[in-house]
């Protein structure tokens, strides 16, 4: 074949490349964006919670008892403070000291019961919904064409947030069965 | 709430998906949202014009021996545009996205939040895994998913590798509870009768183990009848059934929704024999919600939905000996009958619309952030690579990602930003 043919066979391939790296660029950028919207949705659902815990301790410390109601203030100083070192692990204390305060909260009134719930499974929600968000992102960016070419520039992997759900709607394990890590 | 729902398969084709999406759309409705479908049917005159949108016809293709629906090309895509512009929806739910579909189509076309469904009760597992690694860069604009049962998040789990959060079918619990019974049957009267509903010529239902249960089941209880309902054909059946047990044996045909709750609400017992591939089982829930006691196959699905064997008796699949005496024993124990009907009744209450669609609608609200506007349609064709360009920010767009301030749980320590005035969840629509 002449040279010419070659070359066009080369422009062709080029091409595709390019409409490849394209293509790839803007589903990392969709993706981004999806993390960050899952994200503060997560954010805000979690400071409810501490919302709605605090309020509870605050105007029904009788039903509580003394000692719930000193744990729940704890765990929710502990989520409180800004940008603690754990939070994870701290979210987690505060889902711990609820779940230990369930038969007090239980002889709460229904619709601030109903609330603490509600909380709690939206909470929920949101992890699975920012959790899948990472997975899906963190999948198409430890494919091996777009680590090599660094498509996702300097931004850095978004992590998994691992907090326990604790929900009926959203008891699953699937976070163990399908968070394996690619990067 | 202005939510868009989208069904795949054609809406005057009796199905599962189908039911599931106009009931839901029913009760989203009554709740004072603002609810539109879009989908495919075979005839568009039978849509109800009020709140469902014709996306044309689909093409029946040839799969793995039954037939799947594809929906596809620019005519669609352009129907799913102006219906998602003319929408302006909050959100839209898809169903069953992983299918040459409309719904796939959505996902392609939509931008904003996107709910989906996985219901996998049509898709077979083959299929997923020849088009999940297709469809993926479209499923992954996905902001919540939500599947049916345990057995469809698997599926999802394993050919498009996302979570799902599990948020089960539904089912208007009173329009089965209370109404009339079938013309000459009262539950508790003589004859003693057991019902099946399905496709009877389906292997895969069961109806086979159940027939050769029915001479013991006979020897027991004389003048038990077995009340056949479902789609299927006639002549096969008769001749599965053979001369002996004819007499007992009566065919009612594919029924009407009013006349299926009036069936459940007649038999004895409702027996569900099905060998396999049941994801979720719709029909018992319905049988629970008319009273009926189940005898059912232990099905990962039906083990569930019966609470384990609390709420109906579970057998062995494929045994037709413990399934006779399973039957002969509920059959002759009235007090064990009232028992699960009552611990029936109280199960299927969990998966009454009212639950199920608070639920849904606490996802639609986890997904839409205030103030992220409307979902609208990308552009035809080569707009999604232009989307890279830089642009100027519309009105009510979010602000651009800084690159320097990741998203994510705090791995050093970026500021926590202050709550927004009104949270979420306080955007519910009120009538």
């Amino acid at each position: 074949m002449s040279s010419g043919v070659w070359l066009l066979i080369g422009a062709g391939v080029l091409a595709l490349a390019g409409c490849w790296v394209l293509w790839t660029l803007t589903r990392l950028r969709r993706l981004e964006r999806r993390v960050q919207l899952a994200w503060s949705a997560l954010d805000v659902l979690l400071q409810r919670r501490a919302e709605v815990v605090a309020q509870v301790v605050d105007r029904h410390p009788a039903v509580l008892g003394e000692r719930r109601s000193a744990q729940l203030t704890e765990a929710v100083a502990r989520v409180r403070v800004p940008a603690g070192p754990d939070r994870e692990a701290a979210e987690n204390g505060l889902a711990r000291a609820l779940a230990q305060a369930a038969d007090r909260l239980a002889a709460l009134p229904p619709a601030l019961q109903h609330e603490v719930e509600d909380t709690g499974t939206r909470v929920g929600l949101a992890r699975s919904f920012y959790n899948d968000a990472v997975r899906d992102t963190r999948s198409l960016r430890g494919r091996r064409r777009s680590r090599w070419l660094r498509l996702h520039g300097r931004r850095p992997l978004p992590r998994y947030f691992d907090i326990q759900a604790g929900t009926a709607v959203t008891r699953s394990r699937a976070a163990q069965a399908t968070g394996r890590d690619v990067a | 709430m202005r939510v868009g729902l989208v069904c795949p398969y054609q809406w005057d084709v009796p199905g599962g998906v189908q039911y599931h999406v106009r009931d839901l759309a029913e009760t989203l409705r009554a709740q004072g949202h603002h609810v539109e479908v879009l989908t495919p049917a075979e005839h568009e005159e039978s849509l109800p014009a009020e709140h469902v949108t014709f996306a044309g016809r689909t093409v029946p293709v040839p799969y793995n021996g039954s037939m799947a629906s594809m929906q596809f090309g620019p005519i669609s895509a352009a129907r799913v545009r102006r219906w998602l512009r003319e929408g302006s929806f909050d959100v839209v739910h898809v169903h069953e996205p992983v299918s040459p579909s409309v719904s796939l189509l959505v996902c392609m076309i939509a931008k904003g939040p996107i709910v989906a469904t996985f219901h996998a009760a049509s898709v077979r597992s083959k299929w997923l895994a020849v088009i999940g690694p297709w469809a993926r860069p479209w499923v992954e604009r996905i902001s919540g998913r939500i599947a049916v049962s345990d057995f469809a998040r698997r599926l999802q789990v394993e050919h498009l590798g996302g979570d799902a959060v599990i948020i089960p079918n539904g089912v208007h619990v009173d329009r089965f509870a209370h109404g009339p019974t079938l013309p000459g049957l009262t539950r508790g009267g003589a004859p003693l009768t057991i019902g099946f509903l399905g496709r009877y010529d389906e292997p895969r239902k069961g109806l086979a183990v159940l027939l050769e249960a029915m001479p013991a089941v006979l020897a027991a209880h004389p003048g038990t009848r077995l009340l056949i309902a479902g789609r299927g054909d006639a002549e096969e059946l008769h001749a599965l059934v053979g001369p002996e047990l004819g007499p007992a044996v009566t065919l009612l045909g594919e029924l009407s929704e009013a006349d299926k709750a009036a069936f459940l609400r007649s038999v004895d017992v409702y027996c569900a024999p099905n060998l396999l591939g049941e994801s979720f089982g719709v029909i018992l829930i319905e049988a629970m919600a008319a009273g009926a006691p189940i005898v059912a196959s232990d099905l990962d699905a039906f083990t569930r939905v019966l609470r384990g064997g609390d709420a109906g008796v579970l057998v062995r699949r494929g045994d037709p000996g413990a399934l006779a005496a399973a039957l002969v024993d509920v059959l002759g124990d009235p007090a064990r009958r009232a028992a699960l009907a009552a611990a029936g009744s109280a199960a299927a209450r969990a998966y009454d619309w009212s639950v199920v669609s608070e639920r849904i609608v606490a996802v639609y609200e986890t997904v839409v952030l205030p103030g992220a506007g409307a979902v609208s349609a990308t552009e035809a064709g080569t707009e999604a690579l232009l989307e890279l360009l830089p642009r100027p920010p519309r009105d009510g767009a979010p602000v651009p990602v800084d690159d320097d301030d990741p998203p994510g749980p705090p791995d050093d320590d970026p500021p926590r930003p202050g709550a927004p005035a009104r949270p979420v969840w306080h955007r519910r629509v009120r009538r």
